[in-house]
C-alpha cells in the first residue's frame, strides 16, 4: 500500500497547536505550581494506563536510510532462512530425504552427535526430575485397563518357565547367585500396586501388579560398592522370526531403589502369563514401558552405564517419565 | 496495519538539509520478536512433521481392526480413500501410509521422530522465551491484550475479510472497519491466541513426556490420554492460524511484511508523529 508511505512532514505550528498533553516539554511554562500539576497528571495517566496500548514512537528517516536498513535486514534474514533450511534438511532422517528425492547419504557422525546431544539434554532433565521420595499416582481396581502383549518379537515358548532362574552378578560378595521363583516369593514380602505403564509409542495401560521390591533384593544381595547401574537381561527374548535375541537394558540404581520399582510376579491377581513375562518381570513405573523387561533372567551390577537394547536403536537411554 | 489516509502536505520546511524528504517511520516489532517469529517457521514445521510420525506409532483416532486388512488407524483409512478416489494415485504403493508419507517425516521411524521432536520442542520453548522477552522489551505485549469490545469488533472484521473478495469482484464499496490500535480486533485475538496455544502445547507436551513426575499437569488436562488429544488439537490451532495469517499478510502488503523483518513501518499516524516531535 504505497499510498501510506509518508513523505509529508509536519508544520511546526500544527505541532504546537495539537501537541499531546503527555509530552513533558510542551510549552514554556516555568512557574512551579503549574509544572507540579502537570507532573501529577502525567503520573496519574501513567498509573491508569499500564495495560493500555502506547502509541508507537515515530521518527523521521531518509528514504535512503530506510532502503538501506530494509536491504540489510532482508539479506540477513534471508541468509538465516537458507541456513535454517540447510540445517533442518541436514537433520532430517535419511528415509525422509530419500523420499524427497535426495540421493546422497546424509548420515554422518556430526548429525548423530548433534541429535544425541539433544537427547542427552532431555535425559538430564528427566534425571533431575527424579526423586526417590515422590511416588507415581496409583489407581483403583475400577480404573484398570486392558494390557496388551507388546513383545517386540515373537512371544517365547512357555517351556523356559520350568527351568527358570534369576542370576545376580556384580555383588559385593563377589559371588554369582542364582535364585528360583520360590526363593524370591517366599523370602521377600510382596507388594501390590495399581499403576500406569506408559509405552514410548504413546499408549498406556493401568494394571494391578504384585511382586517384591527391587530395593529389598538390593538390600538382601548388596551390589559391589562402586556399582551405579544394573544391566537387566532377558535371555529368552526372541526376534520377530522367533530366533533368540537377548534383551538387555540399563537401569540406574537410584531408580531401582524407588519404592514402586517391583520385580513383579503377578498381574491382576494372577501369576504372570508368558505374554507378560512369566515368571518375573521388572515393573518400573517411573520409566517407559521398554525398560520394564519381561522374563528377566540376569541382573548384573556395574559401575559404568551398560548397553541398552533400545538406546542402540536410536531411543533415549534414561527414559524417565 | 492501523493507519490513517495520509493527507498530502507541503515539503518539509524545517529540514532543508535533507536531499530527499524524510519518511516517518515507527518501530513496530522488537528485534527479538522478529527473530523468534521467523524461527518459529522451521521449528513448527519440524514439530508437526515429527509429531505426525510419532502419532503413527499409536494413533489417537482408532477403530476396531478391519477383519481383512487388520487396519485400525483412521489416518490410514483416509490414505486408502485418497488413493482410491484421487485420479493418478490409483497405483500408489502403500495407500495406508499415504498420509504419513506426505504429512510427516514418514511411517516407522519413531526413534528418529522422537529425537527431532525433543530437539524442536526445546528450541520452541527457548524461542518462546525470546519472543516473550521481545514483547516485554519492546512493549508490544500491550497491543495483544484483549479488550471488552473485541468480540463485536472481531466479528465486524471477520465479515469485512469474508466479503472483501466479492466486493472487489463486483466493484462494490466495502469499507474497512475503523480502529485506532496497532492491530484490529481479529488480529489481536489471533496474535494473543498463538502464545496461549504455544504455552498449552508445551504444557500438554510435558504432561505426556513426563506423565509420572508431572502427573498433576496431565491431571489439569484431564489425564494422560486426554493430554494427547489436546496436544493433537493444538497442532490444528497452529495450522489453522498459519494459513489465513500468511494470506492476509501478503494481501495487506509489503509494509506489513517488512515490519516483521526490518522492524520499521511507514504507516504512522499523524498524532503519533506529533507526540514524538513535541
Amino acid at each position: 500500500m504505497s499510498d501510506d508511505k509518508k513523505t509529508d512532514s509536519l508544520q511546526p505550528e500544527e505541532i504546537r497547536s495539537t501537541g499531546s498533553p503527555l509530552s513533558p516539554k510542551r510549552g514554556p511554562r516555568t512557574d512551579g505550581a503549574a509544572s507540579s500539576v502537570a507532573v501529577e497528571s502525567l503520573a496519574m495517566k501513567k498509573a491508569q494506563g499500564f495495560f493500555e496500548e502506547r502509541s508507537l514512537p515515530a521518527i523521521e528517516m531518509t528514504p535512503g536510510r530506510l532502503r538501506y536498513l530494509t536491504r540489510r535486514d532482508v539479506l540477513l534474514f534471508g541468509a538465516g532462512a537458507v541456513a535454517a533450511l540447510a540445517g533442518g534438511g541436514f537433520l532430517l532422517p535419511q528415509d525422509t530425504l530419500s523420499r524427497l528425492g535426495v540421493r546422497r547419504n546424509t548420515d554422518s557422525p556430526g548429525k548423530e552427535w548433534f541429535l544425541n546431544k539433544a537427547l542427552r539434554i532431555d535425559d538430564d532433565v528427566a534425571e533431575a526430575l527424579y526423586s526417590r521420595d515422590r511416588r507415581v499416582p496409583t489407581y483403583t481396581k475400577s480404573q484398570i485397563t486392558p494390557l496388551k502383549n507388546n513383545y517386540n518379537g515373537a512371544t517365547p515358548d512357555p517351556g523356559y518357565i520350568s527351568g527358570w532362574n534369576l542370576t545376580l552378578d556384580g555383588l559385593a560378595s563377589g559371588l554369582s547367585i542364582s535364585l528360583d521363583i520360590r526363593n524370591l516369593t517366599t523370602r521377600f514380602s510382596m507388594h501390590e500396586q495399581i499403576t500406569r505403564l506408559v509405552c514410548v509409542e504413546g499408549w498406556s495401560a493401568i494394571a494391578w501388579w504384585a511382586g517384591l521390591r527391587f530395593d529389598d533384593l538390593l538390600r538382601a544381595y548388596p551390589p559391589m560398592s562402586q556399582a551405579k547401574w544394573v544391566r537387566v537381561e532377558s535371555s529368552v527374548n526372541l526376534d520377530a522370526s522367533g530366533n533368540p535375541d537377548i534383551y538387555f537394558m540399563s537401569l540406574d540404581l537410584a531408580t531401582a531403589r524407588h519404592p514402586q520399582t517391583l520385580l513383579a510376579t503377578h498381574l491382576n491377581g494372577q501369576a504372570l502369563t508368558v505374554d507378560h513375562g512369566a515368571p518375573l518381570r521388572l515393573l518400573v513405573p517411573v520409566k517407559l514401558g521398554l525398560k520394564n523387561v519381561k522374563a528377566i533372567t540376569r541382573l548384573t551390577y556395574v559401575a559404568e552405564e551398560p548397553r541398552d537394547y533400545w538406546a542402540e536403536r536410536g531411543y533415549s537411554r534414561y527414559d524417565g517419565i | 496495519m492501523s493507519h490513517s489516509t495520509p493527507r498530502a502536505s507541503e515539503p518539509n520546511s524545517t529540514s532543508t538539509l535533507l536531499e530527499e524528504p524524510g519518511v516517518l517511520v515507527a518501530k513496530k516489532h522488537h528485534l527479538l520478536v522478529r527473530w523468534s517469529h521467523w524461527l518459529n517457521v522451521p521449528i513448527l514445521l519440524g514439530l508437526i512433521l515429527s509429531g505426525i510420525s510419532i502419532y503413527w506409532a499409536s494413533p489417537i483416532y482408532q477403530h476396531k481392526p478391519d477383519p481383512i486388512t487388520g487396519n485400525f488407524d483412521v489416518a490410514a483409512d483416509i490414505g486408502i480413500w485418497i488413493c482410491t478416489h484421487v485420479p493418478g494415485l490409483h497405483q500408489y504403493g502403500s495407500p495406508p501410509d499415504w498420509i504419513y508419507n506426505h504429512m510427516s517425516l514418514g511411517p516407522g521411524m519413531l526413534a528418529l521422530a522422537l529425537r527431532l521432536h525433543w530437539l524442536c520442542a526445546y528450541s520452541f520453548m527457548l524461542n518462546g522465551m525470546v519472543y516473550l522477552a521481545g514483547l516485554v522489551m519492546g512493549g508490544g505485549w500491550r497491543s495483544l491484550l484483549p479488550r471488552r469490545t473485541d468480540l463485536f469488533d472481531a466479528l465486524a472484521m471477520f465479515w469485512y475479510y469474508l466479503g472483501f473478495p466479492f466486493a472487489k469482484l463486483t466493484r462494490h464499496k466495502w469499507p474497512r472497519p475503523r480502529f485506532n490500535t496497532k492491530y484490529n480486533a481479529l488480529q489481536r485475538a489471533a496474535y494473543f491466541s498463538v502464545p496461549v496455544a504455544g504455552s498449552l502445547s508445551v504444557a500438554t507436551g510435558w504432561s505426556m513426556h513426563k506423565p509420572m513426575r508431572l502427573h498433576w499437569l496431565a491431571w489439569l488436562f484431564g489425564g494422560y490420554n486426554a493430554a494427547r488429544v489436546w496436544h493433537f488439537c493444538l497442532m490444528w490451532v497452529f495450522i489453522l492460524f498459519i494459513a489465513p495469517h500468511v494470506i492476509l499478510v501478503f494481501a495487506d502488503g509489503w509494509d506489513t511484511l517488512r515490519s516483521m523483518i526490518v522492524g520499521w513501518s511507514t504507516r504512522v499516524k499523524r498524532s503519533e508523529a506529533i507526540a514524538n516531535e513535541r
